[in-house]
C-alpha cells in the first residue's frame, strides 16, 4: 500500500470534499441501519403493548420517517459530492502526471518503448482517480460505522460488542486485505496473458502474408489459442477469488447474526434486554453489513489501484535522459547544423551511428537517405537533443546543443517526426501548436505550403473543423500534411523533416517536394526520406549505411 | 483548444440495431449450463431467504412472546446458520458460474474472430489498422464479461424475485403483500426508470470519463511534439482546465441521473418504513384491516422481507451499464469485421501436412495477367504474359514501384489477379492451399518477425527442424554474422519488447526460413536489399546452391543477382519482357 499512500497528498489537497463525501456516506449507511433498527424496535414494542396502554407512537414513527428521508437525501448528496471530488482529483492527477513527464520524454529503455505505454498510463491514472469512490470511501465509512455500532452493542449487551467487532471488521477490513493479496498473482498473470494475446493478434494481422506464405496459419492459431487459454485461466482465478470473498461476507454476516442472537436471547431471558431492543439491535447489525459487501466487491479495484500507483510512481521518478547544464550558454543566431564524429547506439555492440560527420550551412537544404532502420531518424533526434550522443558533438549555429537551454534549441529547430500526431481539437488548434499567436492568414499560408488549403476550403467549418480522436476525420495523407503545416508555421530557422511524404500518393508527393524550396525559403532543411528527389530540390544528398554517413551522388 | 471538452459530451451514441442485440444474447448458448447455473442459483437463494426470514421471525416470536429458552430454540437457530451457509454457497456458485460462462464465451468469440481474420486474404487485414483489430479482440471483447457474468443473472433475479416475495407475503399479511404487489405491476416501470436513469447516468458519465481519458491519452501520445514546440506546459494546464470544465458539465447531467438511484432508494426506504409503521399501528389497534390478530412472527417476517423485495432491483441498477458497454463493443465489432462471426459452426483448425510431397522443379506460365493498384485507379499489369521452364532461374528487374512485388505476390497466390497463372500443369487457383504452400517458398519485401527468439522465427520455415538445421539455415542466410554478436545468439528474443533488428537483418532471418523448406518454386523479393557487398555475395552464393534443381524467380535491383541467373526479365508498360541484353550466367 506504500505506493498508494504516496498519492495521499492529492487526497489531502481535496480533503474537504472527500471528508464531506465520507460524512454523507456514513449518514446514508447510518440512516439505513437506524431505519432497520428503529423499525424492528418499534414493531416489537407495539406488538408487546397490550391494547389501551399508552404507547409513544410519535417518536418512533417520526424516527422511521426521518431516517428514510435522510437516507434518500444523503445518498443523493454522497454520490454527487463523491463524483465531484473524484473529477477534481482527476484534473489534479493528470496535470501532475503530464508535468512530471515533460522533462522525461522521450522515455529511454525497452519497457517504455512499447506501444501500449499511453493506454496503460491512462488506465493507471483512471484507476487512481476512482479508487476513492470505489474503495477508500467505503473503508472509511466502515471504520466509523463499525466503531459506533460496536460501542452501541457493547453498551446494551455484554459480549455482543466483541462478536460484532470480529464479524464486521473481519468482513470489511481483514477479508478485503486478504483478497487484495490473493488477487496479486492472478492479476499479474492476467496482465501478462493479455499482453501475449495482443502480441499474437498483432503477429497474425501484420504477419498475415508471411503466415499464409509459410503455411503457418495453424501455428499462429495455436499461439493465439494458448495465450487466450492463459488469459481465461487467470481471469477465472480472479473471479473465483472475488466469488469466495462475496460468499465469505455473507457468511461473516450470518455468523455474526447467529452469535448476536445467541447472546441476545440469553440476555433477554435473563431480563437484561427487552424484546424490542433485541430485535432492533439484531436488525441494525444485519443492515450494517451492506458496506462490507461493497468493500469486498471493490477489493480488486484496490489491488489494481495499488499496482497502478506503483507504475505511475516509478515512471514519474525515472531520471530524465537529457538535462540542461547548470550554466547554459546562449544559442547564437544562425541556422547552421554540424555533426562532428557523432556515435550513438541504443544497445551496446549495436551502434546506430558510427562517427557521423555532417555540415549544413544556414539556408541549405540537404536530404538523408538510407534503408528504414538505418538511423536517419536518430540523426534528427540528436539534433533536437531528444537523446545525447555517446561520442562526438552536435552543433547548431556553431554551439554545442548539449550546452544550451533545451527550450531555446527547440525554438530554433522544428521537427516533423514520423509519429507526430494530429491532436484532438480543431484544425486551427492543431496549427497553433506550431505558433500560438498565428492569425488566420498565417494558418492559410502554412496550409497552402503543405498542399492542404484546397481540402480545408471545401470544409464547411474551414479552420474550425473539429478533428476527432487521432485525427480520424482526416486521411493518413491529410493528417501528415496538417502536421507538416504545423512545422512550417513555426518560427524555427531549421526544419527537420522525417519522411514528410509518407502516406501521400505519388502525385501529391511530387508536388509537395517540388514546392518545398519555396515553402521553406531562407530556412535550413534536413529531410530524411525514401522519396525520389528531383534534381535541384536539395543541395546535397547523404546516404546512411551501416551507421556511416556518406555523400551520395544520387 | 478551448472547446474540445464541450464537444466531448455530445459525441455520437450510435444505437446498435436489434439484430446485434439478439446476436449478443444468443452467445449464451456457448455456455448453456454455466449461464443456467448463474441464473438459477440466485433464485434458489431467494427461496432459502424466505425460509431464513420466517425462521428468524419465529425464533424471535417464541423468545419474546413465548418466553422460550434459547436452548429449546437451538435447532431453529442452527437451521438459520445452515441456511445462511447454504445461501453463501449458492452466491459463490452463481458468481463463479457466471464468470466461467463469460470467460468461455469471450474465449470462443476471440477464437472465432481470429479465425475469421486468418481466413481472409492478407489484403483484407492490410486494409484495417492492426491496433484496432488487436484492441477489438483483446479489450473490447472484455466488455461482454459484465453482460454475461453480472447483468443477465441480475436481470432474471429482478424480474422474478420481487414478485415471488410479494406472493409469499400475501397470505401472511394481505395488506403488506398488497403493498408489495401494488409495486409489482410498477416494477417494469421501475425497471424502465432504472434503465433509463442508470443508462443515461452511466452513458453520460462513462462517456465523459472516456472522453477525458481520451483527451489525456491524446496529449500524452503527442507529448514529445508538444515539448518540442514548447507547448507542453500550456497543454498540461489545458488538460486540467478541460477536466474541470467537464466536471461542471458532467455534474449537471449527474444531478438528474442520480435521481434514478434516489427513486430506488425511496422505494426501498418506503418498503421498510411503510411496513414498520403499518404493522406497528395494527398491533396498537389504530388500524384494523384484519380478521385475526397479527402475530409478532408475521410482522417481523414482513419487515425482514421488505428490503429484500427491492434489493434485486438495486442490483440490476448497479449492473445496468454492463449491457450498454457490451452493446457498444458489439456494434464496433460488426463494423470492423464487416459482420458478426457465427460461433455455432466451429471448424477444427487445419493441421499442416508434412512435407511428403515429391519435390520437383515446376514450370511457370503466365498469360493475360491483368492487375491494378490497390486503389483500383492504375493498371500495374495489362495482359502480361511470360513463361519460365522448370528448373530455370530468372531475375525480374525494374524501378521500385513498377510491380515486381505485385507479380511475386500474385504468383504466390497472396493477391487476386485476372488472367491465367499455371504452375506445372495445374492452374494456380486449383491447387489445394496445403500443397501450394509446400511447393512454393516466398520471401516478401517487408517480412514480419514474430514475437520469440531468432531461432523460433527461423523455425517457422519448418516446425520440426532440429537446432542443427536451424543453425545451418541461419549460417547460409548470414544471420549468424550478427546473431553471434548478441549475448544470447540465436536464442535472443526479438520483436516488440525485444532487441530490434534492422531491415536488412530482419530480411536475412526471413530468408533463413526459406532455407529450411523444400520448395519446387522459390519466389524472392529483393533478397539482398540493405546488404553490404560481402554479405550480399555470400547470400547470393547460398541462394544459388539452394535453388539448384528448383525454379527460382527473384525480384531485384542488384546487378550482382541478375548476373548469376539464367534469364532476366524487365517490367515495362504493364508487360513482363525479356531483357534486351540477356545476361548469361557468368560463373560456373
Amino acid at each position: 500500500m506504500k505506493a498508494l499512500f504516496s498519492f495521499s497528498p492529492f487526497f489531502a489537497h481535496r480533503s474537504g470534499a472527500f471528508l464531506l463525501a465520507i460524512a454523507l456516506s456514513v449518514l446514508t449507511l447510518g440512516a439505513g441501519v437506524g431505519l432497520l433498527g428503529v423499525s424492528g424496535w418499534f414493531l416489537t414494542g407495539a406488538a408487546l403493548t397490550t391494547a389501551g396502554v399508552a404507547f409513544n407512537l410519535f417518536g418512533p414513527s417520526a424516527l422511521v420517517r426521518g431516517f428514510s428521508f435522510l437516507r434518500i437525501v444523503s445518498r443523493y448528496g454522497e454520490k454527487l459530492v463523491g463524483h465531484d471530488a473524484t473529477l477534481r482529483l482527476l484534473a489534479d492527477l493528470r496535470g501532475w502526471q503530464f508535468r512530471r513527464l515533460i522533462p522525461r520524454v522521450p522515455l529511454q529503455g525497452k519497457a517504455w518503448r512499447r506501444g501500449d505505454l499511453v493506454s496503460r498510463l491512462t488506465a493507471d491514472i483512471d484507476a487512481l482517480d476512482t479508487v476513492f469512490l470505489s474503495a477508500l470511501g467505503p473503508i472509511a465509512t466502515a471504520l466509523v460505522l463499525g466503531t459506533a455500532m460496536t460501542a452501541v452493542l457493547a453498551w446494551y449487551l455484554q459480549g455482543a460488542g466483541l462478536v460484532y467487532e470480529l464479524g464486521f471488521f473481519g468482513a470489511s477490513l481483514v477479508l478485503p486485505a486478504i483478497l487484495v493479496l490473493a488477487a496479486i498473482a492472478p492479476g499479474e498473470a492476467a496482465v501478462g496473458a493479455s499482453a501475449d494475446l495482443r502480441m499474437a493478434v498483432l503477429d497474425g494481422v501484420e504477419g498475415h502474408t508471411d503466415l499464409r506464405a509459410l503455411g503457418a496459419t495453424a501455428w499462429a492459431q495455436q499461439t493465439f489459442t494458448d495465450a487466450s487459454a492463459h488469459l481465461q485461466r487467470a481471469k477465472t482465478r480472479q473471479a473465483t477469488i472475488a466469488a469466495i470473498g462475496n460468499a465469505l461476507v455473507q457468511l461473516f454476516a450470518g455468523v455474526t447474526l447467529v452469535g448476536l442472537l445467541w447472546i441476545g436471547l440469553d440476555a433477554h431471558s435473563a431480563g437484561a434486554l427487552g424484546g424490542p431492543l433485541l430485535v432492533g439491535l439484531l436488525l441494525a447489525s444485519l443492515g450494517s453489513f451492506e458496506v462490507a459487501l461493497s468493500i469486498v466487491r471493490s477489493a480488486s479495484r484496490l489491488g489494481a489501484a495499488q499496482a497502478a500507483a506503483q507504475r505511475v510512481k516509478a515512471l514519474s521518478e525515472t531520471a530524465p535522459a537529457v538535462r540542461d547544464v547548470d550554466a547554459p550558454k546562449e544559442l547564437p543566431q544562425g541556422g547552421s547544423v554540424t555533426f562532428e564524429n557523432v556515435c550513438f547506439g541504443y544497445v551496446p555492440h549495436r551502434p546506430v551511428l558510427d562517427e557521423v560527420n555532417l555540415q549544413v550551412g544556414a539556408g541549405e537544404r540537404v536530404a538523408l537517405i538510407g534503408a528504414s532502420g538505418s538511423g536517419k531518424s536518430t540523426i534528427l533526434s540528436l539534433l533536437l537533443r531528444l537523446a545525447d550522443a555517446q561520442a562526438g558533438t552536435v552543433r547548431v549555429a556553431g554551439e554545442n546543443v548539449a550546452q544550451v537551454v533545451q527550450a531555446d534549441l527547440h525554438r530554433r529547430v522544428a521537427l516533423l517526426s514520423q509519429d507526430t500526431p494530429v491532436f484532438l481539437g480543431t484544425i486551427r488548434d492543431n496549427l497553433l501548436i506550431g505558433k500560438p499567436d498565428a492569425n488566420s492568414e498565417d494558418c492559410r499560408r502554412a496550409l497552402t505550403a503543405a498542399r492542404l488549403d484546397a481540402f480545408v476550403s471545401t470544409l464547411p467549418d474551414g479552420l474550425e473543423t473539429w478533428l476527432g480522436e487521432a485525427g480520424r476525420t482526416l486521411s493518413a495523407g491529410q493528417a501528415r500534411r496538417l502536421c507538416l503545416a504545423r512545422v512550417l508555421l513555426s518560427q524555427a530557422s531549421i526544419i527537420a523533416l522525417d519522411e514528410p511524404t509518407s502516406g501521400l500518393d505519388p502525385e501529391t508527393e511530387r508536388d509537395f517536394l517540388s514546392d518545398l524550396s519555396a515553402a521553406t525559403s531562407g530556412r535550413t532543411v534536413l529531410i530524411a526520406t525514401h522519396a525520389k528527389l528531383a534534381p535541384g530540390m536539395v543541395e546535397r544528398v547523404y546516404r546512411l549505411d551501416n551507421g556511416r554517413l556518406s555523400l551520395s551522388e544520387a | 483548444m478551448e472547446n474540445d471538452a464541450a464537444k466531448g459530451i455530445g459525441g455520437p451514441s450510435g444505437a446498435p440495431d436489434r439484430r446485434q442485440a439478439r446476436w449478443m444474447s444468443g452467445l449464451w448458448r456457448q455456455a448453456r449450463a454455466l449461464v443456467a447455473a448463474s441464473v438459477l442459483a440466485p433464485l434458489i437463494g431467494g427461496a432459502l431467504l424466505i425460509l431464513q426470514a420466517s425462521l428468524l421471525a419465529s425464533v424471535l416470536h417464541d423468545a419474546i412472546i413465548g418466553r422460550a429458552d434459547r436452548v429449546t430454540l437451538l435447532p431453529s437457530i442452527l437451521a438459520i446458520g445452515g441456511l445462511i451457509g447454504l445461501r453463501a454457497a449458492l452466491a459463490f456458485v452463481s458468481e463463479r458460474a457466471g464468470a466461467s460462462a463469460a470467460e468461455t464465451i469471450k474465449s470462443r468469440l476471440r477464437a472465432a474472430l481470429f479465425t475469421r481474420l486468418l481466413d481472409e486474404s492478407p489484403a483484407w487485414t492490410a486494409a484495417r489498422p492492426s491496433g484496432a483489430i488487436a484492441s477489438m479482440i483483446v479489450d473490447q471483447v472484455e466488455a461482454l464479461e459484465g453482460f454475461f457474468a453480472r447483468f443477465i443473472p441480475a436481470l432474471v433475479a429482478a424480474a422474478i424475485l420481487p414478485l415471488a416475495f410479494a406472493v409469499v407475503v400475501l397470505p401472511v399479511e394481505p395488506v403488506v403483500g398488497l403493498l408489495f404487489l401494488v409495486t409489482a405491476p410498477l416494477i417494469p416501470v421501475f425497471m424502465a426508470l432504472v434503465g433509463w436513469g442508470a443508462e443515461a447516468a452511466s452513458r453520460s458519465h462513462v462517456r465523459a470519463m472516456a472522453r477525458l481519458s481520451g483527451l489525456f491519452a491524446d496529449r500524452l501520445r503527442g507529448i514529445v511534439t508538444l515539448k518540442l514546440f514548447g507547448r507542453a506546459e500550456a497543454e498540461a494546464a489545458h488538460v486540467e482546465a478541460a477536466s474541470d470544465e467537464l466536471r461542471r458539465r458532467t455534474l449537471g447531467v449527474l444531478k438528474v441521473a442520480f435521481l434514478s438511484s434516489a427513486v430506488l432508494e425511496f422505494f426501498a426506504a418506503l418498503g421498510v418504513a411503510g411496513v414498520a409503521v403499518y404493522v406497528g399501528l395494527t398491533y396498537l389497534g389504530l388500524i384494523d384491516f384484519r380478521t385475526t390478530p397479527l402475530t409478532l412472527q408475521a410482522g417481523l417476517f414482513c419487515l425482514l422481507m421488505a428490503p429484500e423485495v427491492y434489493f434485486p432491483l438495486r442490483q440490476l441498477a448497479v449492473h445496468y451499464h454492463d449491457r450498454a458497454a457490451a452493446k457498444a463493443a458489439v456494434a464496433e465489432m460488426a463494423i470492423l469485421f464487416d459482420a458478426l462471426p457465427d460461433l455455432s459452426e466451429r471448424e477444427a483448425p487445419v493441421r499442416p501436412a508434412g512435407d511428403a510431397a515429391l519435390v520437383q522443379a515446376i514450370s511457370v506460365a503466365v498469360s493475360s495477367l491483368t492487375m491494378k493498384t490497390p486503389d483500383g485507379r492504375h493498371l500495374v499489369f495489362d495482359e502480361a504474359g511470360f513463361s519460365i521452364s522448370s528448373g530455370e532461374q530468372v531475375a525480374i528487374l525494374g524501378q521500385s514501384g513498377i510491380g515486381k512485388s505485385t507479380l511475386l505476390e500474385a504468383l504466390a497466390r497472396l493477391r487476386t489477379y485476372e488472367g491465367g497463372i499455371v504452375l506445372g500443369v495445374q492452374d494456380l487457383q486449383d491447387i489445394k492451399e496445403e500443397d501450394l504452400r509446400n511447393r512454393i517458398a516466398f520471401l516478401g519485401q517487408r517480412p514480419r518477425l514474430f514475437q520469440g527468439s531468432i531461432a523460433d522465427n527461423i523455425r517457422l520455415g519448418r516446425r520440426d527442424a532440429s537446432d542443427e538445421e536451424v543453425r545451418t539455415a541461419a549460417e547460409k542466410a548470414q544471420v549468424l554474422a550478427f546473431a553471434d554478436l548478441l549475448d544470447q545468439g540465436l536464442e535472443t528474443i526479438i520483436g516488440d519488447g525485444g532487441v530490434g533488428l534492422s531491415g536488412g537483418e530482419a530480411h536475412r532471418v526471413a530468408l533463413a526460413r526459406i532455407f529450411l523448406r523444400d520448395p519446387a518454386l522459390i519466389l524472392l523479393d529483393e533478397p539482398t536489399a540493405h546488404l553490404d557487398v560481402e554479405t550480399e555475395a555470400r547470400v547470393i552464393d547460398a541462394i544459388r546452391v539452394f535453388a539448384k534443381g528448383r525454379t527460382l524467380i527473384v525480384a531485384t535491383h542488384s546487378q550482382k543477382v541478375a548476373a548469376v541467373v539464367d534469364r532476366v526479365f524487365h517490367i515495362a508498360d504493364g508487360k513482363v519482357v525479356p531483357a534486351k541484353t540477356d545476361m548469361r550466367r557468368s560463373a560456373a
